[in-house]
């Protein structure tokens, strides 16, 4: 855990301090993005847990304990540190920047290198190929996945990422995010994140700290956030479509319906009576092999009538219009609206085991913006 | 010209000559190295960086006095000799080295400094194994401006008695034999231009693959 006390950082020559009587505690295991707009202190904040930069006043805390106590290169040997620019030494190798830290602590030579093939191949590297190349060699997504690899080398509690993925292109950022929280999942690192990108905040927060002018504005999970904004300034930075960005944080099985009805590929023509007799507006066609193929509507069944053909067509046309139980939510409202239709089927692998509604997602967004 | 002379210039002469004369340069540019990078390393480190103008601006007004100036100051400060003539030359050869030293620190990319600090790397280890060797061609290529500069004006040491290559031109020109002034400026040219190869191929056998200096 990580605690900042009463923290002020006044530069000198600034009228305002960058960061002001700021108490912050956060937790362990949890992913905590300090967010806000460039210059409003978060930067420095990260930067005084490893006292890369000195508080003017206040005390930071790792369990329990003053970080002041320990000498700081031993303080940041302890701590996993990433940075936008990256930083990779232009005269070593890979394996040899990811073996700085193992290097200080001095392990031997094996342990390192059998720690450096193992980080290689988790960031999804190309071992033999990546090893013996100098940085300049990679791309701008490779370096930051061996920055982030060096920074967790000697798997380190406190991980400090200060705007990690900033300076690589949207789709290696996307990776990058997606890999990292699954990583996370595993790892269960204290991690203090900071980006000047509310979506990035949101998607890879446990809990969000919104920073103006070097005062924390409000710190909450990013739903609490989404949901109460605490301010106009909070309102405006989290965007007038909080609401949608919401949806984010949702997945289909947490809206899921029991599924209604269910008719086979050959019993095509029991479909109204069956969907009449359960109540259902939609069923589920199921081909030869039970897996689901289509939804059939009760609309459906009455403009197609006896002509079965007709409808199967009809069916087959929503095919794909199917999520799984992990999708989020925004993707399941573009299939709703790419299939002009009300229901979506949810599959857990490849069976069918509930569906989603456009009613659903609303009571579901509704419910949890009524709390 | 007489071939006889220019034999005699080539095999009698040039041999001692050449030798006294690398051994000016050796010394010299030894001492000016010794010198040096610890002053650049000083002068690039953040306490001390306001030294760093004056410092260079020093060397600047030294390295504009004509060499033949500073070994004729040197004679009646130091005497006859090899040693005022190194030390005369010392003066010379300080600034390139100082300056490239100071350049090639500073321009170690503080995004690589501030990672290396953030990982717990103190501020000793991370000069020993992140800015010298990073600035390392930097500081060869002031070194080698410093070798070809002191291998010429070398040639005026011979004034104070320092011997060397300059002692085949003053010779030939006292007695007019063409034949020792071609000899002794040819493998002074020579020498220049081999150090300056020799150094200049350090620079990029020394340079980290991938690091797109060229």
């Amino acid at each position: 855990m990580i605690e900042l006390e009463q923290i002020t950082k006044q530069y000198p020559g600034q009228a305002m301090p960058a960061v002001d009587k700021l108490f912050l505690s956060i937790p362990k295991g949890e992913i905590c993005v300090l967010v806000g707009p460039s210059g409003c202190g978060k930067s420095t904040i990260l930067r005084m847990i490893n006292r890369m930069i000195e508080p003017t006043s206040g005390i930071v805390k790792i369990n329990g304990e003053d970080v002041t106590r320990t000498d700081p290169d031993q303080l940041r040997m302890g701590i996993g540190y990433v940075i936008q620019q990256i930083g990779l030494l232009p005269h070593r190798t890979i394996a040899e920047n990811i073996a700085i830290v193992p290097r200080l602590y001095k392990w031997p030579k094996e342990k390192i290198r059998k720690r450096v093939d193992e980080l290689i191949v988790m960031m999804g590297l190309d071992l033999e190929k990546t090893r013996g190349k100098y940085p300049a060699q990679l791309s701008g997504g490779q370096m930051q996945r061996v920055g982030v690899a060096r920074a967790m080398a000697v798997d380190p509690p406190i991980m400090l990422m200060d705007e990690p993925f900033g300076a690589v292109d949207p789709i290696a950022r996307t990776h990058l995010q997606d890999e990292l929280l699954r990583l996370q999942k595993e790892i269960k690192k204290t991690i203090v994140f900071v980006t000047h990108d509310i979506n990035e905040a949101i998607k890879m927060g446990d809990r969000i700290a919104i920073f103006d002018a070097g005062k924390l504005v409000q710190f909450g999970t990013p739903e609490e956030i989404l949901t109460n904004p605490i301010n106009e300034f909070v309102e405006d930075f989290i965007g007038r479509d909080r609401v949608v960005k919401k949806l984010n944080l949702y997945l289909a099985e947490d809206a899921m319906q029991p599924i209604g009805c269910v008719v086979k590929g050959n019993e095509l023509h029991t479909a109204a009576q069956k969907m009449k007799d359960a109540g259902a507006e939609v069923a589920f066609l199921l081909n030869e092999e039970g897996k689901a193929c289509g939804q059939i509507t009760v609309s459906d069944t009455e403009e197609f009538g006896r002509d079965i053909e007709g409808l199967r067509k009809r069916v087959l046309r929503t095919e794909k219009a199917f999520v799984q139980t992990t999708t989020p939510f925004p993707d399941a409202l573009s299939l709703l609206l790419e299939y002009d239709t009300d229901y979506l089927g949810i599959l857990k692998g490849e069976e069918l085991c509930g569906m989603l509604s456009f009613k659903g997602i609303r009571k579901h967004v509704y419910r949890k913006e009524g709390e | 010209m007489k071939w006889e002379n220019f034999r005699f210039a080539l095999f009698e002469k040039a041999p001692e000559a050449l030798w006294e004369h690398s051994l000016i340069v050796v010394i010299t540019i030894t001492l000016a190295i010794l010198i040096s990078v610890p002053l650049g390393i000083f002068l690039s480190r953040p306490k001390f960086k306001k030294f760093g103008l004056v410092t260079l601006n020093i060397l600047n007004l030294l390295q504009a006095v004509p060499g033949i100036a500073v070994i004729a100051l040197a004679l009646p400060i130091l005497g006859l000799g090899m040693k005022p003539a190194i030390v005369a030359l010392l003066f010379q050869s300080l600034l390139p080295i100082v300056r490239n030293t100071i350049a090639g620190l500073l321009g170690v990319s503080s995004d690589v400094k501030e990672a290396a600090s953030g990982m717990g790397m103190s501020q000793r280890r991370i000069l020993l194994e992140v800015e010298l060797p990073l600035a390392v061609p930097i500081i060869l290529s002031g070194i080698r401006t410093a070798t070809v500069y002191v291998v010429s004006i070398g040639t005026l040491a011979s004034l104070i008695g320092a011997g060397g290559l300059g002692n085949l031109i003053m010779g030939g020109l006292a007695l007019f034999r063409p034949e020792y002034l071609l000899v002794g400026a040819g493998l002074g040219a020579l020498m220049a231009i081999f150090l300056d190869r020799m150094i200049n191929y350090l620079e990029h056998r020394i340079t980290p693959p991938g690091m797109g200096a060229e």
